[in-house]
C-alpha cells in the first residue's frame, strides 16, 4: 500500500509536476541542439541542484532525460546532425525522408514511437526489474565483445555510399579508438608521449565534429541551394498507420530495453542494433532502408527511449548504472545521503515509485509537447544555410567545451569535421567512423577480460562461447548475420522458396 | 590640453586596474577540480560530498569533473600541466603512489602539495553470497589446490584490487588469476554475476551488497576490524606476518600542483577543514564505509609516504614493477 502512493506523490505535488514538464521541455531542445547532450546537462544539473529536496531533483532530471533522448533524433533527421549519440541511427532514413519532403512526417512517427517505447520500458522497469536485472547480471565480458562484434558487423552495411568505403571507414573508426591508454596492461599505445593522447580519442568530440561541422562544411559548398518545402498537412499519423507499426516498435522496444539493462551499455548501442534488426526482419520496408524508410526511423527513436527504462533496473535494484545517464543519478543520490545498491528498494521505498511515476509524465509530456512543435521546429530548415551553417558551428564548438572545458576536444572536434568533409567528398559515409570510434573500445576491453578469464586459452574462449546460453543465442545471431548475406545463402534460399511454391501449386 | 587630460586619464584608469588586480583576492573566478577517477566511484562521491560545503566558505564554486583514465594519470598530469595558481585542484586516490615504480608516469603526488586527506578505506576481500568458500582459509586452500586458477577481478597495475591481492599473495604464496575491468563497481558486477571468483574492493564499493546479503566478505585488509562489519576478521587477525604491511589503505584527497602559493594553499585548506569538520561529512563518512582522516600539511605527506613505501615495496617485490623503489628514493617499510 505504502508503494502504491508513493506512485502519487509527483501527481500530487504541483511543484514536481511542474520540474518533470520544464525538464521535459528543456531536455527536448538540449538533445536538439547540436552539440548538447543529455549526459552533459545530466551532470550540470546535479550542482545545479544539490541544495534541492531530492524529489524535485529527480523530476527534473528524469524529463531531462525523457526529453533529450528524443530531441537528439529531431535534428537528426532535419539537418543530420545527432544531438546525441542515441539518434545517430535515426537520421539515417531520417534524412532522406526531409530530403523528400517529409520531415514533418517522420517527426510525428518518431515522437509516437517514442511514446510507445518509452511507455514499455518504463512498464517492464515497472514490473520485472529484479528479474532482468538478475539476468542482465550474467551477461559475461564474452558476450558484451559479441553484442559488439554484432555492432560492427552492421556499420558494413549502413549510411551512404559503398560497402567497402564503410568498412574503410569503420575500421579507421575502431583503430582510431585504440588510441591511449591499454585498458589492461597500463601500456601507451600511438600516444607518442602526449598526455593528450594519452586520454584515448573520445567520441563525443568525433561525433560532433564528424556530424555537425562535416555537414555544415558540406553544405556551405551550396549555400543557395534551397530548401525543400516541407508538407506540414500530415503530422500526427493516423491510427492505421500506428497499428501496422506498432509490432516493429515493440520489438526494436524490447531489444532498447535489454540493451539498456546491460550495465555499461546504452541508447546508443540499442538504437544501432535495433536498426540493424529491422532492417534483416522488415520485408517490405516502405522506401529501401537507406533511402527514406519509415521503419529506419520507428525502430531506433523506439528503441533508444525504452533503454531509458532498462538502464534504471539495475541502477534500482543493484545500485549499478545501466549507462552514463543513471551513472550520474546514482552519484545525486548519495550526495542527497541515499544508499543505491541492492537494499535501496527497501530503504528508500518510495523512490522506486516516484521515479515511474516522473517517467511516465514526462513521456506523456514530452508526447504532447513535441507534437505541438514540430511544426516550429521544421521551420529550422527554411532558415537560410548562410545562417544555419554559421549557427551549427558556433554551437558545436561550445557544446564540446562544455563536456570537460578543454580546449583540446574541440580542436578535436575541428579536426575530425575537416576530416570528414574531405571523407564525403569521396564518398565516404562518417557515421561507421563514429560507430567505429564507440564499438572499439567495448569491442577491446571485453574480449581482453574474456580471454584473461580463460587464462588467455583460446580453445577455452571458444568452448565458452558455445556452452553458455547468452553467448551461444549471439554466436548463432552472428553466424546468421554472416551467412545470410553470401550468395550461397541466396541461392540456397531461392530454392527453398521456389520449392515451397511447387509445392503449393 | 585635451591629449594631456587624455594621458592623464589612462595613467589613471591603469593604475585603477592594477590595484584592483593586486588586491584581487583569491579566489575571483571559480576553480576547475578534476576527479581522476569515474563518475559513481569511492572518489567521486567522496569529492562531490565534501566539495560543496568547502565551496561555501570560499565564496566560488568548485567546478567538479572527472577526468578518468590511466588509473588517475590523465588527470594527474592534466592538473600538473596548469599553473600552480590555486584555480585547478586534483582529487585523487591513492594509485598515484605506484606511478614511477609501474613506468605509468614520472610524476606522483611528490609534484603536488596535498590540501586534505579526507578519507580512507579498508579493502574488504569478497565472494559471491552462494561461493563454496566460507572464510578466508577456504579460499587460500581452493588457491593452492585447484587445478585451474581463481579469476580475481582488477582495476588495473596500480588499483587496490590488485595491489591487495598481491598482499594476498605475498604472504600465503598462492596465485591467483587477473581480469580487469573499468573501477571497483564494473568489478562487484562481474562478481555477482559468477564472471570473476574473488575480488579485493575498498569497503565503499562493497557496503551495500555485503548489507543486503548478496556478497560475502571474508576478510578486512586492515590491522583491525571495521565499524561497518564488526564480524569480518582483519587479515592481521588471520595471520600476524600481515602486521608489517599496516596502517595501508585507499585513501581519497584533494591535491595542488607545488609551487602554488601560500596565502592560496591556507585559503583552501581552511575551507576544506570546515568541510570535514562538518557533522554531515562524519556520517557521511560511516555510511560511506571509511574513516575520517582529516590529515593536511606534513603529517599529510607522511601518511603518503608510508603508503607508498609498502605498496611500492611490496609490488617489487612480488615482481610485478617495471623499475625499482630505490630509483626513486623510497624507502622500505
Amino acid at each position: 500500500m505504502e508503494t502504491l502512493s508513493s506512485f502519487l506523490i509527483p501527481i500530487l505535488n504541483v511543484k514536481m509536476l511542474l520540474l518533470v514538464l520544464l525538464g521535459t521541455f528543456g531536455g527536448i531542445w538540449v538533445g536538439a541542439i547540436p552539440g548538447l547532450s543529455v549526459t552533459m546537462a545530466a551532470s550540470l544539473l546535479i550542482s545545479f541542484t544539490f541544495s534541492w529536496d531530492i524529489y524535485d531533483a529527480i523530476a527534473l532530471i528524469c524529463g531531462v532525460y525523457m526529453g533529450g533522448v528524443y530531441g537528439g533524433g529531431i535534428t537528426s533527421i532535419l539537418l543530420n546532425i545527432p544531438g546525441a549519440p542515441a539518434a545517430i541511427a535515426t537520421g539515417f532514413d531520417g534524412y532522406p525522408l526531409t530530403l523528400k519532403g517529409e520531415a514533418p512526417k517522420a517527426l510525428g512517427l518518431a515522437c509516437s514511437v517514442s511514446f510507445f517505447g518509452g511507455l514499455l520500458g518504463i512498464i517492464v522497469l515497472l514490473c520485472a526489474a529484479p528479474i532482468i536485472s538478475r539476468v542482465a547480471l550474467q551477461v559475461a565480458p564474452r558476450d558484451y565483445f559479441l553484442l559488439a562484434m554484432m555492432g560492427i558487423l552492421l556499420l558494413t552495411s549502413m549510411g551512404s555510399g559503398d560497402t567497402i568505403k564503410g568498412i574503410i571507414a569503420g575500421a579507421l573508426g575502431v583503430l582510431l579508438s585504440m588510441v591511449g591508454m591499454d585498458p589492461a596492461t597500463g601500456e601507451m599505445r600511438y600516444t607518442f608521449g602526449n598526455v593528450y593522447l594519452m586520454q584515448g580519442i573520445s567520441f563525443v568530440p568525433a561525433m560532433i565534429g564528424l556530424f555537425g561541422v562535416t555537414e555544415g562544411l558540406s553544405q556551405a559548398r551550396d549555400v543557395t541551394v534551397a530548401a525543400i518545402k516541407q508538407n506540414v498537412d500530415k503530422i500526427i499519423p493516423s491510427l492505421k498507420l500506428l497499428l501496422k507499426y506498432l509490432p516493429l516498435s515493440l520489438r526494436s522496444a524490447l531489444i532498447g530495453i535489454w540493451i539498456g539493462a546491460l550495465p555499461g551499455t546504452g541508447g546508443d548501442i540499442a538504437a544501432l542494433i535495433a536498426y540493424d534488426a529491422a532492417k534483416r526482419t522488415v520485408k517490405k520496408p516502405s522506401a529501401p532502408f537507406g533511402q527514406g524508410a519509415y521503419e529506419g526511423v520507428i525502430a531506433p527513436e523506439s528503441a533508444n527511449i525504452a533503454a531509458v527504462g532498462g538502464a534504471f533496473i539495475p541502477m534500482l535494484t543493484l545500485g549499478i548504472p545501466g549507462d552514463a545517464v543513471t551513472a550520474i543519478i546514482i552519484g545525486a543520490f548519495i550526495i542527497h545521503g541515499l544508499r543505491p545498491g541492492p537494499l535501496f528498494m527497501v530503504e528508500t521505498p518510495n523512490m522506486f515509485g516516484v521515479i515511474v511515476s516522473c517517467l511516465l509524465i514526462a513521456n506523456l509530456a514530452k508526447l504532447i509537447i513535441a507534437m505541438c512543435s514540430i511544426k516550429f521546429f521544421t521551420k529550422v530548415i527554411d532558415v537560410p544555410r548562410a545562417i544555419l551553417i554559421p549557427i551549427v558551428i558556433i554551437l558545436s564548438v561550445i557544446g564540446t567545451y562544455a563536456i570537460q572545458n578543454s580546449l583540446v576536444d574541440v580542436y578535436w572536434m575541428l579536426g575530425f569535421g575537416v576530416l570528414g568533409y574531405f571523407m564525403r567528398l569521396y564518398g565516404f559515409a562518417t557515421a561507421p567512423m563514429v560507430l567505429g570510434l564507440i564499438l572499439g573500445p567495448i569491442l577491446d576491453s571485453n574480449y581482453r577480460r574474456a580471454m584473461q578469464s580463460v587464462n588467455n586459452d583460446p580453445i577455452m574462449f571458444l568452448r565458452d562461447l558455445v556452452t553458455n546460453p547468452i553467448s551461444l543465442i549471439l554466436v548463432i545471431f552472428i553466424a546468421y548475420m554472416v551467412v545470410s548475406q553470401t550468395p550461397q545463402w541466396r541461392r540456397f534460399m531461392a530454392r527453398v522458396r521456389a520449392k515451397a511454391r511447387t509445392n503449393n501449386a | 590640453m585635451k591629449k594631456a587630460i587624455l594621458l592623464v586619464f589612462s595613467i589613471a584608469c591603469c593604475f585603477f586596474v592594477m590595484t584592483n588586480v593586486s588586491f584581487a583576492e583569491y579566489p575571483e573566478r571559480n576553480i576547475n577540480g578534476y576527479i581522476m577517477w569515474g563518475s559513481g566511484g569511492a572518489l567521486d562521491n567522496v569529492s562531490r560530498a565534501v566539495t560543496p560545503a568547502a565551496e561555501t566558505r570560499l565564496g566560488k564554486k568548485i567546478i567538479l569533473q572527472n577526468k578518468p583514465g590511466a588509473t588517475g594519470a590523465v588527470a594527474l598530469t592534466y592538473v600538473y600541466n596548469m599553473p600552480a595558481d590555486g584555480y585547478t585542484l586534483l582529487y585523487g586516490s591513492e594509485n598515484p603512489l605506484l606511478y614511477k615504480v609501474l613506468g605509468i608516469t614520472d610524476k606522483d603526488y611528490e609534484d603536488f602539495y596535498p590540501l586534505m586527506l579526507f578519507i580512507n578505506s579498508a579493502g574488504v576481500v569478497c565472494v559471491r553470497a552462494d561461493s563454496p568458500y566460507k572464510d578466508f582459509a577456504d579460499l587460500i586452500r581452493a588457491a593452492k589446490t585447484s587445478s585451474k586458477l581463481l579469476n580475481a577481478g582488477s582495476t588495473g597495475p596500480a588499483g587496490l584490487p590488485f595491489v591487495a591481492s598481491s598482499l594476498i599473495r605475498a604472504v600465503h604464496g598462492v596465485k591467483f588469476n587477473d581480469v580487469s575491468f573499468d573501477g571497483e563497481g564494473p568489478c562487484i558486477t562481474a562478481l555477482l554475476g559468477g564472471h570473476i571468483d574473488v575480488v579485493c574492493v575498498g569497503a565503499p564499493a562493497a557496503v551495500s551488497f555485503i548489507r543486503s546479503g548478496k556478497v560475502r566478505a571474508l576478510a578486512v585488509i586492515s590491522d583491525k576490524r571495521v565499524p561497518q562489519f564488526p564480524d569480518v576478521p582483519s587479515l592481521v587477525e588471520i595471520s600476524s606476518e600481515y602486521g608489517k604491511f599496516f596502517p595501508w589503505g585507499p585513501f581519497h584527497g584533494v591535491f595542488v600542483k607545488k609551487g602554488t602559493p601560500d596565502h592560496v594553499i591556507a585559503k583552501l585548506t581552511d575551507a576544506f577543514r570546515f568541510a570535514c569538520n562538518d557533522e554531515k561529512f562524519d556520517k557521511f563518512a560511516h555510511d560511506f564505509g571509511g574513516v575520517k582522516l582529516a590529515l593536511t600539511g606534513t603529517k599529510a605527506v607522511e601518511y603518503i609516504r608510508h603508503n607508498q613505501s609498502v605498496s611500492a615495496w611490496l609490488l617489487h617485490d612480488m615482481g610485478y614493477t617495471k623499475r625499482s623503489p630505490e630509483e626513486f628514493g623510497i624507502p622500505r617499510p
